[in-house]
């Protein structure tokens, strides 16, 4: 790989040429995680995540280029982007999950593909019903309940999530599995945003 | 270079700062000694204008060809003014765009032209007090602006030949300027009412690091319309003679009134005033404080929304501090309001007029130097951005308060056997059918294979650059193909209107606009250079000698236009090389589009495509 301002050779990868300090171009096996220099795994510490963001974005951040010549200024553009493209993708764990399963070229989820669901569905409209009720009478500590629920749902889906993950297995089952827990996800973050106030548009 | 400046281009008022040599932010004072410099214009039936004070003296006698609070009226449509905004002014709604008829009807300026005017003076105030025209310049606009306000804002800010390195969110900088001048620390909200816009973020400051974790506002709620409110009361209860539909001249009048009595209610308990009014009239008003926040407390109430919504989004049930900028906070109402809101009593150390330009100026002196080493900014997108879906639905690529920059690409598919065309409406709110969200801009991707619905796949690409303006490409993924698309912003200027009305403009007389220009096409003559240099290389073997003997010629040719000072000179020889290789072009995307059905990696070319877009920046 050569700097496109310098023409030195540089490793790939890399921000920055060695020899001139310009910004490169972000490079084709560069990932969501190899921005974080982090291993492509599920579990993650979020206070690490956020610190290399925070560092990253210090040095790419297109303030820092404002007055650097046009092709510079719009590789910063695009490295900026990506970059909290990147961070969005890693710091939630349900697009955690859908990226690792993009990486592994099992893209479920991406595909908008619905899953056969029955029994969570029924369970579902039970949640539903209570949500409906406790909205109609006001009961904000009922609804503080659903939330609270729904949240610890969430965790026990995040735990799955994790294990699967944990094991390495990428049989369509186990892929499965994770998508699943994916898409029932969806249903609690609705139950949450429906449950707490002040959120009518 | 010349030394680079924040502009707080308000409402009712707009302000210029700059850093000093001691490195501390200062507004720029007017000769009369204030640095407000009243967002008013006055078009003369004679052709004059008049900005500032003494334009705002002449609203109630002119009041049609007298424009205030324009910014109510910047990126927006015919069909999005408001009746409250409509009693005063003329408007010209032959086209698209918002038009206001003054200079007796002579005239017709879109806001834009009229921001401009109000942007003149303060590039003007700073030049004097710089000793030297301004380097570059950070414009503040609302957080919760869409995207067609602020690109009108920074049509503004070039229409008045200023470098505009960034637009910066009002609460942002007025987080920027307290958090380097009182060194506070933790989770803040910055609770920003201003002349005509209303907003709230919510930011997390640590060691130099100003982060916003969500954003809400409403861009048609601030101090007028508390005025309006308590204009309509005296008008009721003191006019005489009565008018039940009072003359633009007698509305003004009263407006005005009404600003002064709420000022004055900020520290007084009571007030008993009389004016006259154009037209014979006479206007007297008695009001009390009470009285004064029964009659505004509904205004002041819908700011409780956006504020417990922007808490929500930031996934936070407190803050640690609230900051007040602009000048209705002063307020008493508004105060107490905020107290009870946030638990919290709020900050005024710094002067809520004046801690954005302050802000933007620290920002712009950054900017200019490259960046700072202790202070990073992280702004977000106010409102979500997405496709408009067969049925209407909105399909939303970019989420509100994602930090910008960003990007988001989704691919669609096509409905029917054969389609060739695809209509992309892109649109910017939160509700769920497109019509009720703000429309950007429509576009019609046409090429697209003729295929069985549902084989083509297109993939829409959306990107928000750092100071929140969106940039849309498309992509046919069967064959690679990308295509340029000219996004016609739905309510807005083209780039074409905006070059008109700079040449149009005053400053086209000033050598920094021609010298402007001229920059701007060498550029844009390198770019296609550096262009036809790598499609040489990689496909010069699809032309003749004399094909590319007859290229080098007009290559010759704009090297030599470049050399010169004459952009137009450079423009023409562009256009003659975009002639010269058209046929070029076309062979080469037949050769990759063969490629691309061999099943060979495409992306080569996309790339140098993607880039080609991205430079029209």
């Amino acid at each position: 790989m050569t700097c496109w301002s310098c023409h030195g050779a540089m490793a790939q990868g890399r921000p920055f040429c060695g020899a001139c300090r310009k910004l490169q171009p972000v490079g084709p096996t560069e990932d969501y995680y190899s921005f974080f220099e982090l291993p492509r795994q599920f579990a993650l510490d979020p206070g690490q995540l956020e610190q290399r963001f925070r560092d990253l974005s210090r040095h790419l951040h297109p303030d820092r280029f404002a007055r650097a010549e046009p092709r510079e200024r719009r590789i910063a553009l695009e490295r900026a982007t990506r970059l909290n493209d990147a961070y969005r993708a890693l710091k939630d764990w349900r697009r955690r999950a859908a990226y690792l399963l993009k990486l592994a070229g099992q893209d479920l989820f991406g595909e908008g593909r619905t899953f056969h669901d029955p029994e969570f569905l029924e369970e579902q409209l039970e949640w539903r019903e209570a949500l409906a009720l406790a909205r109609a009478d006001g009961d904000t500590t009922a609804l503080g309940d659903i939330a609270a629920r729904a949240r610890a749902s969430l965790a026990a889906l995040e735990a799955e999530c994790g294990r699967f993950f944990g094991e390495q297995d990428w049989s369509s089952e186990s892929v499965w599995e994770i998508s699943r827990r994916l898409s029932r996800a969806r249903y609690y973050d609705n139950i949450i945003a429906d449950a707490e106030p002040g959120t009518g548009w | 270079m010349g030394r680079a400046i924040g502009i707080d281009l308000g409402t009712t008022n707009s302000l210029v700062a700059h850093v000093d040599a001691r490195n501390r932010p200062q507004v720029i004072s007017a000769e009369e000694g204030t640095p407000l410099l009243p967002s008013a214009v006055h078009y003369g039936a004679d052709g004059t204008v008049e900005v500032g004070a003494s334009a705002r003296r002449r609203a109630p006698e002119r009041p049609v060809d007298t424009v205030l609070s324009v910014k109510r009226f910047m990126g927006r449509g015919p069909g999005d003014i408001r009746p409250e905004d409509r009693g005063i002014s003329r408007f010209d709604e032959s086209g698209s765009l918002v038009r206001l008829l003054v200079a007796g009807g002579r005239r017709a300026v879109t806001p834009v032209e009229v921001s401009a005017e109000v942007l003149r003076v303060l590039k003007r105030r700073a030049a004097e007090a710089l000793g030297g025209p301004p380097g570059g310049c950070v414009i503040t606009v609302p957080a919760y602006f869409d995207d067609a306000q602020r690109q009108a804002t920074k049509d503004a800010g070039r229409l008045a030949g200023l470098d505009v390195l960034r637009l910066l969110n009002e609460p942002t900088a007025a987080a920027l300027a307290y958090g380097l001048d009182k060194q506070v620390q933790g989770i803040f909200a910055v609770y920003d009412l201003g002349g005509g816009t209303f907003d709230v973020s919510i930011l997390r400051l640590d060691h130099g690091v100003f982060e916003v974790l969500a954003t809400g506002g409403d861009t048609h709620l601030g101090g007028d319309d508390l005025d309006r409110v308590v204009a309509r009361r005296l008008m009721e209860t003191g006019l005489t003679p009565p008018s039940a539909e009072p003359s633009p001249a007698v509305l003004r009048g009263a407006l005005a009134m009404a600003q002064r009595v709420r000022e004055t209610l900020t520290t007084e308990p009571a007030v008993e005033a009389e004016a006259e009014l154009p037209e014979g009239h006479r206007l007297r008003a008695r009001l009390t404080r009470d009285e004064l926040e029964a009659l505004i407390a509904p205004v002041i109430e819908r700011t409780t929304g956006p504020c417990r919504r922007a808490l929500k989004d930031a996934g936070l049930a407190s803050v640690d501090g609230v900051v007040l900028v602009g000048g209705t906070t002063r307020t008493p109402a508004v105060r107490r309001h905020v107290k009870a809101l946030f638990g919290k009593e709020p900050l005024f150390d710094l002067d809520p007029d004046t801690v954005v330009a302050l802000g933007a100026a620290v920002q712009a002196d950054a900017l200019d130097r490259g960046g700072r080493e202790d202070v990073l900014l992280l702004d977000v997108i106010p409102l979500s951005l997405g496709v408009e879906m067969m049925g209407g639905v909105v399909e939303k690529l970019i989420l509100r308060n994602s930090t910008i920059p960003a990007s988001a690409s989704q691919a669609f598919t096509t409905y029917a056997d054969g389609q060739t065309g695809m209509v992309i409406h892109v649109v910017q709110g939160e509700r769920e059918l497109a019509h009720d969200c703000r429309s950007l801009a429509r576009f019609t991707l046409k090429g697209i294979p003729a295929m069985p619905a549902g084989v083509a796949r297109v993939e829409i690409t959306y990107a928000v650059d750092a100071d929140g303006i969106l940039q849309v490409a498309a992509r046919e993924l069967t064959t690679g193909l990308e295509q340029a698309i000219l996004v016609k912003p739905t309510y807005g200027l083209g780039e074409e209107e905006v070059e008109a009305m700079l040449i149009e403009s005053i400053e086209h007389a000033e050598a920094d606009v021609t010298e402007r220009f001229i920059r701007e096409w060498r550029v844009e003559a390198e770019r296609i250079l550096a262009a036809l240099k790598s499609a040489f290389e990689l496909d010069g073997e699809l032309l003749s000698t004399v094909e590319r003997g007859g290229m080098e010629d007009r290559l010759d040719g704009l090297r030599g236009a470049m050399a010169g000072a004459d952009y137009l000179a450079i423009k023409a020889w562009i256009e003659t090389v975009d002639e010269a290789t058209r046929v070029f072009a076309g062979r080469r995307m037949d050769k990759h589009v063969r490629a691309a059905m061999a099943g060979h990696r495409v992306e080569e070319f996309a790339s140098e495509a993607r880039t080609t877009r991205q430079d029209g920046e």
